[in-house]
């Protein structure tokens, strides 16, 4: 497998939910905090865990797995809280583990094949492989599948903002 | 092009708004019968700064529109043309045209046709009146109005004496600053040996008095020592320094207030030699007896006048004196100006700095106008400022929750409590504009209106300068356009309704804002035909809104016109009708915590008022606690808290309870289940809080305990979420943890009634 160091040369972060691994673009990251439990809100859907205080913002926490019709995290020691930016608004996602900050190369990004989407647009931006470390240090050659997600289409206020 | 050119054109767009406003507001005024020369002149500035600027960047239409609305404005000022109601018509809808280029050349917009407008200024200007040759009927208040508002300082100085008999006289810029006139000031200044050992460098000090006016006449070097015996750290030369004669002493003594002591520093008038002995002046208030009083004083005297040093020294300005004033160039444009100095300084020349004696000299403490107390800042670090003092805020309360009370005194706490809330005031009074900026659209916006409907409509505007913090106009913009199109479209009636039913045929709108305690009130009153209930209860029935039977007071039905979907326009017109209109004034007020009040009387009017808060910030709270988590509820509409007697909660019906408040039985809601949160504390175990709200009057509502009362720095949800009904937004306490913010009108009201919005699909 190539690493390419072209210009189209991408950074995301990759992380476990599910027993998959999912990446984000690494420019949209602002921070991964430890779980903390957030302020529950009512009248929401569940995958709203609630709002937790960032340096003075109120931001939303957002049950990753739930949200994406999985099923919901079992909280442990590794449970992390990605906070990301997504057009200017922030929200914190609850994944089961971070593994890795990964170059990928954007020509070798494969469309997210059009499973039956349910209500919604599809919330995966594509497909692409990453050579993976092994637990001893060397690199596993097959490398594995990470599904990217495209973080516009979990905007909380999207969808919402038709209702409101 | 480059970002600087944009950003110099965005500062030219900014100013067209600014100009914009001022023409309308002035030509406003006029059709309200001010035809002032101030009033027109500053319509004629305001759209020549337009045209000027549209010029240098480029956009044609819009300088030619300017150019010929000028023409005539020029002639109007002049008293060429008379501004009879015809013509400020004419004006008028020039306006509006050329309100449009402005939204076409900042790309809004595609280029308004303006031939109608131009071809009627054409008119204007051709028959020098009004086109429809309704002629002097309105001549006569027109003659008070061409008043010279170019540069005209000549009508100040024919004067006729004041009642002190001081003339006001001309004296140009050259002059003041004239070191050889007689009874200038002489300052001698010879800083102490140690002074800059003392961090007191006389550099400054010099460049001081030189920014004042003054110029070094001679610098004393016969002290200084031979090269290799000079100490850097000393300081030897003395200054010998003239001063303009117009500048009060206070002036130039406040140079010196930071000088080391045992500097020698003497100020005096060139044509006198008295030394006056410290002290000796202290009665001495009137100048006109003692005009000239030069003063020789160590830094030591200074010290112990403390700030008097001025005071023994009465102002030294002789007789004529007063009149530099009017040499600043901007008092000399404005006859008015220019008359008015020399009547105070008349009065009482004495007072030292006062009557802006120090202008002429451009003393950096005393601007010489208005504008240049005002600067322009960018909304984005107001805002940023605002954060971290609401940080600060709640710095101050972690800190206060960690220190015991005693350490709290101790470490002053509440010292810098009050200093911390005196700026985050300070930060909100930045924030807080004229409402008139809101208003500003809407004449505009019923001229447009007026045409539509081909009703006739008067608007009346109350309150305009009510201030209000920019969150609050800004979001109300769309709710007040709302309002206005509602009250003009199906609150007004046409003319001939008007007229069978004995009205005035043209409908009235009135506009007002006023300021109650920590709300703010903006109502749009109409004089139209009223909400005629029957249709509207018809309506929603037929709507499904309400069902047939349901029993309903005048209020409610008034109130379901704020229902999303209602709409009674028997055609969807233009304007309104399409059944958003009201509820969407509804949602936007409720989501900046107000609420909407609608108030009508069949054949008489409505009035919609909009209530709210008067700042989106802050929130004097009431920290409680449903089903063991933390909630602020806004103070404002607490009545009482109490804890109820068992029995004194009855049930009426299996999902509804009513409390006994002596004697007046009052519905019971519990948060706790609106909320779906677990809870099934007994009644006798929990607090039931009465609050009133506008919607639903008294109601009690249920609360595990209470622990605390305080203001609370309001962070909205949906600046990172979405609106959640029943909360207001949250706030972070003093542990860093954060609690939610109840909307007590949106808990209260009954959610059963309308479907609940903003819950998450």
């Amino acid at each position: 497998m190539s690493t390419p160091d072209t210009a189209n040369d991408r950074k995301i972060v990759t992380f476990s939910l599910a027993k998959q691994i999912f990446g984000i673009d690494m420019s949209a990251l602002i921070e991964i905090r430890e779980w903390d439990e957030p302020t529950p809100l009512p009248n929401v859907p569940s995958f709203i865990k609630g709002v937790t205080n960032l340096r003075g913002n109120v931001i939303p926490v957002v049950g990753l797995a739930e949200r994406l019709g999985w099923e919901p995290s079992q909280l442990h020691a590794r449970s992390c809280i990605l906070v990301v930016n997504i057009m200017g608004k922030q929200a914190g996602f609850l994944v089961d583990e971070v593994n890795d900050i990964v170059g990928i190369n954007v020509g070798e990004i494969q469309p997210a094949p059009a499973v039956e989407t349910t209500l919604e647009e599809s919330v995966i931006a594509g497909l692409v492989r990453i050579a993976t470390r092994a637990k001893d240090g060397t690199r596993d050659e097959n490398g594995s599948m990470v599904l990217l997600l495209d973080l516009n289409a979990l905007s909380l206020t999207k969808h919402l903002d038709l209702a409101a | 092009m480059s970002d600087e050119f944009d950003d110099i054109q965005a500062i030219f767009f900014e100013e067209c708004t600014e100009g914009l406003t001022t023409a309308e507001e002035g030509l406003s005024a006029m059709q309200s019968g001010d035809l002032s020369g101030e009033t027109i002149a500053g319509v004629f500035r305001a759209i020549h700064s337009i045209k000027g600027g549209a010029g240098a960047f480029g956009h044609s239409d819009l300088t030619a529109f300017a150019h010929k609305f000028e023409n005539v404005l020029d002639e109007v000022r002049a008293g060429k043309i008379v501004p009879t109601p015809g013509v400020i018509r004419v004006m008028l809808s020039s306006f509006d045209v050329l309100s449009d280029h402005v939204e076409a050349a900042k790309g809004n917009a595609s280029r308004p046709n303006d031939g109608a407008a131009l071809s009627a200024l054409e008119q204007v200007l051709a028959n020098k009146g009004v086109p429809e040759g309704d002629a002097p009927a309105a001549a006569a208040p027109a003659a008070a109005a061409p008043a010279p508002a170019a540069p005209a300082p000549a009508p100040a100085m024919e004067e006729e004496e004041d009642e002190f008999g001081f003339r006001p006289v001309g004296v140009s810029l050259d002059d003041l600053d004239g070191p050889d006139e007689s009874g200038g000031w002489t300052v001698r200044f010879k800083p102490s040996r140690a002074a800059l050992a003392n961090a007191g460098e006389p550099l400054l000090t010099v460049r001081e008095l030189e920014g004042l006016g003054a110029r070094v006449v001679s610098v004393d070097l016969s002290t200084l020592p031979a090269l290799r015996e000079i100490d850097p750290e000393d300081s030897y030369v003395t200054w010998v320094m003239q001063a303009p004669a117009e500048l009060p002493e206070s002036d130039l003594s406040d140079c010196f207030d930071f000088v080391a002591p045992d500097s020698v520093i003497e100020i005096k008038r060139d044509s006198e030699d008295v030394v006056l002995p410290e002290g000796a002046g202290e009665t001495e208030m009137d100048g006109d007896e003692i005009p000239f009083v030069p003063v020789t004083a160590t830094v030591d005297d200074f010290m112990d006048l403390g700030p008097a040093p001025a005071a023994p020294a009465p102002e030294p300005v002789p007789a004529p004196a007063p009149a530099p004033v009017a040499a600043a160039p901007e008092a000399a444009l404005a006859p008015a100006a220019a008359a008015a100095p020399p009547a105070g300084g008349g009065g009482t020349p004495g007072g030292p700095g006062g009557g802006g004696a120090g202008a002429g000299g451009g003393g950096p403490a005393k601007p010489v106008n208005e504008a240049a107390q005002t600067i322009r800042v960018d909304l984005v670090k107001l805002d940023l400022l605002l954060n971290l003092v609401g940080e600060l805020v709640i710095r101050n309360s972690i800190l206060a929750d960690r220190l015991s009370p005693a350490d709290r005194q101790r470490v002053e706490l509440p010292e810098l409590a009050r200093l911390t809330r005196q700026i985050q005031d300070n930060v909100m009074s930045l924030r807080a504009q004229p409402i008139r900026q809101a208003f500003s659209r809407v004449p505009r916006m019923l001229r447009d209106l007026s045409v539509e409907t081909g009703k006739q409509i008067n608007l009346e505007t109350i309150g305009e300068t009510t201030e209000v913090d920019k969150g609050v106009i800004e979001k109300i913009g769309d709710p007040l356009t709302h309002m206005i199109r509602n009250a003009a479209d199906h609150g007004l009636e046409s003319a001939e309704e008007r007229i069978a039913a004995g009205k005035d045929p043209a409908g009235t709108i009135k506009l007002s804002a006023e300021q109650k305690g920590a709300r703010i009130f903006v109502r749009v009153a109409d004089n139209g035909r009223g909400i005629n209930r029957e249709r509207v209860r018809a309506k929603a029935v037929e709507k499904g809104i309400i069902s047939a039977d349901a029993v309903l007071t005048n209020e409610e039905i008034d109130q379901l016109i704020c229902a999303p979907g209602f709409s009674t326009a028997e055609k969807i017109s233009n304007i309104s009708g399409r059944g958003v209109g009201m509820d969407v004034v509804r949602s936007n007020v409720e989501a900046l915590g107000g609420r909407v009040e609608i108030h009508s009387v069949p054949g008489e009017g409505t009035t919609f008022t909009m209530i709210l808060p008067l700042t989106l910030a802050i929130l004097d709270g009431m920290i409680v606690r449903l089903a063991g988590q933390r909630f602020v509820l806004p103070l404002t509409h607490v009545l009482e808290t109490i804890q109820p007697e068992p029995g004194q909660v009855k049930r009426t019906a299996p999902d509804h309870e009513v409390i006994d408040m002596r004697g007046e039985y009052l519905p019971v809601k519990r948060a706790t289940e609106i909320f779906g949160l677990n809870d099934d504390r007994a009644i006798e175990d929990s607090l039931v809080v009465i609050v009133e709200s506008e919607s639903s009057g008294k109601v009690g509502l249920v609360v595990d305990t209470i622990d605390d009362r305080r203001e609370v720095v309001i962070k909205s949800l949906d600046q990172n979420l979405h609106p959640i009904r029943g909360l207001g937004g949250a706030t972070i306490l003093g542990d860093g943890s954060i609690a939610l913010i109840l909307d007590i009108e949106a808990l209260v009201s009954s959610p059963t009634r309308f479907t609940p919005k903003g819950l998450a699909a």
